[in-house]
């Protein structure tokens, strides 16, 4: 029903269109139309919000979503897109201990990086709100950052830990010997901490500027120790804010290529990485859908535990409801 | 030691960059630190190198219209999910939402099997696209609560004396969310200019942006423009960010 009155709608529209042109395309020719069109679809509210929610709606779905799907039925597809169906891509991975190592390594630093960044983070954030004044400053100072070229920031690192390079020579001046920490496991760490570091800052501040500072206080003076207090009161109560910065580092980290590759060197081979091999080398594009598929199975798992365990991914803007 | 953890951090987070600005003046090249002599040569390597800059013009011819399509994207999207009350609601902002979380590789491949393989879309055409996609979540997380925080009453007033909706929209509603459109425009536009894994993936060899042409510099054969490279990324950085910031509250930005 909608349809018929949208395209009859159209049909009026390419009517009056060489009007406008004789009149030189006036401003109030314009906005008349567009006034008769805003009432037209004020006396059909359901066209109204189709015509406004309708557009990103279907840009989101066609070009987001849907390829999303055309990489699962490409996955199941044998060495070219239109080939022959298979499991076999899945197979050759989870039956490849290379692969299977692979995805473990890239596991235990998504873990490692997660863990460093939620207590560095959140330290900062809890210096911030609870002990400084300056707190807009500070925050855009650690914001900033996140915001210039991930190539670059490890770039910089690439300067700063290879061998001879600003960190050996800073170690050389103070009579220390040189580390050379670049191409190993460090030095990935290193780079994604650096990286995830301000995105997780921010959710674990917003969560603790909520926490009511009496809470502390009351815990204290009820003679519960500083230990005791941040168990029992100071996590629980931002505990939303903390499961979002952990989301929000480890599944970038687990899809990552860019830091191994540059930081890491043959010996930090990550998942990502052998993904980008399959388009950028090997040209075998559904053995790298089928990649794509197992890295979104991790996420999704992670996202339903966090989601069972209160983070407010969605959130965004539930405040209108 | 609230201080020294703040002090700390923010070294951590500062000294690496400002290692970049500093090298992009040392004469010696990339390799040696400390440099002999401070210089500007390698600024003026980069103005005369035009792969350089024509990466830059390659970016920008994507990153401009890609960030006006998401604004209007976005805006739609925040006045859909602020005003309306529409199956599917829900949906629609989850799917504003899951570009950020769905690892950028995954979605990065997911755009070449479908745009390349599916579609044939030519270059261009899909690299816009992939940049849309990527910054509509920004934008709409920015855009969305200054929707959110206008005072509805306004409008009401507006139409009892006897303005419509689309003069209401034009004369009320969007001086007042114009700035949080404008941060979300600059916070797209910053995020486009650097976007590299969807890039990199989606678009042909030939012509590459800025970031793809750094990623074939630091791969292959590191020369020390790359240092200035940095710099420009960084101002074009600071500076979006900081005017958004002064139009919108800090938190707003990547907040989720």
């Amino acid at each position: 029903m909608t349809e018929s009155s949208r395209s009859d709608d159209g049909g009026a529209d390419s009517e009056s269109e060489p009007e406008a042109v004789t009149d030189g395309g006036s401003a109030a020719v314009v906005d008349d139309r567009v006034r008769d069109f805003t009432t037209f679809l004020r006396e059909r509210p359901q066209l109204r919000t189709l015509s406004i929610a309708g557009p990103p709606y279907g840009i989101l779905v066609f070009f987001f979503a849907i390829p999303l799907l055309a990489m699962l039925v490409v996955s199941f597809q044998a060495n070219q897109i239109g080939g022959a169906w298979t499991v076999g891509n899945y197979v050759d991975f989870l039956t490849s201990d290379t692969y299977l190592t692979v995805v473990w390594r890239t596991f235990l630093i998504s873990v490692q990086v997660t863990a460093i960044v939620a207590a560095v983070g959140y330290a900062l954030a809890y210096s911030i709100v609870r002990f400084s004044r300056r707190t807009t400053l500070l925050l855009l100072l650690v914001i900033l950052p996140f915001w210039t070229s991930y190539i670059i920031r490890m770039y910089a690192w690439i300067n700063i830990l290879q061998s001879d390079g600003v960190l050996d020579a800073i170690l050389n001046l103070v009579g220390l010997p040189a580390v050379g920490l670049l191409y190993t496991n460090t030095a990935v760490l290193i780079g994604f901490t650096y990286v995830w570091l301000p995105l997780a800052v921010l959710p674990f501040y917003a969560s603790l500027t909520n926490l009511d500072g009496d809470l502390i206080e009351a815990s204290k003076d009820l003679g519960a120790g500083p230990i005791r207090t941040f168990l029992s009161v100071t996590l629980p109560m931002t505990i939303n804010g903390v499961i979002t910065g952990i989301v929000l580092v480890f599944i970038p980290t687990f899809g990552s290529f860019i830091t191994p590759r540059l930081l890491g060197g043959t010996n930090n081979v990550m998942i990502g990485m052998v993904i980008e091999n399959q388009f950028k080398s090997a040209f075998n594009w559904p053995f790298g859908a089928a990649i794509g598929m197992i890295i979104s199975v991790v996420v999704v798992t992670l996202l339903l535990l966090a989601t069972r365990f209160g983070g407010g991914l969605f959130g965004a803007g539930g405040e209108a409801s | 030691m609230a201080t020294a953890v703040i002090v700390a951090v923010l070294a951590f987070l500062w000294l690496p960059i400002g290692v970049l600005v500093f090298m992009s003046f040392a004469d010696g090249g990339v390799l040696s630190f400390p440099p002999d002599e401070l210089t500007l040569r390698w600024y003026r390597v980069f103005l005369s190198n035009d792969a350089a800059l024509d990466a830059i013009v390659t970016t920008l011819t994507i990153s401009i219209p890609a960030t006006g399509i998401t604004v209007t994207l976005a805006t739609m999207i925040a006045y859909a999910i602020d005003r309306y009350v529409f199956l599917g609601r829900s949906w629609l902002q989850l799917l504003a939402t899951l570009p950020i979380i769905v690892p950028l590789v995954v979605t990065g491949v997911a755009m070449v099997l479908f745009f390349n393989g599916t579609l044939g879309l030519p270059d261009y055409v899909s690299v816009v696209i992939a940049h849309v996609i990527r910054t509509i979540p920004f934008a709409t997380l920015v855009i969305l609560p200054t929707f959110m925080s206008f005072d509805r009453g306004l409008e009401e007033a507006s139409k009892d004396l006897g303005a419509d909706e689309f003069e209401t929209f034009r004369q009320v509603t969007l001086p007042n969310v114009f700035p949080g459109v404008v941060a979300g425009g600059l916070l797209a536009f910053t995020l486009s200019f650097n976007e590299f894994v969807y890039t990199y993936f989606v678009k042909g060899s030939g012509d590459p942006t800025l970031p793809v042409y750094i990623w074939n510099q630091i791969r292959y054969n590191v020369t020390p423009e790359v240092n200035v490279i940095s710099v420009v990324f960084l101002a074009v950085a600071v500076t979006m960010v900081l005017v958004a910031v002064s139009l919108t509250r800090v938190e707003l930005i990547v907040r989720r």
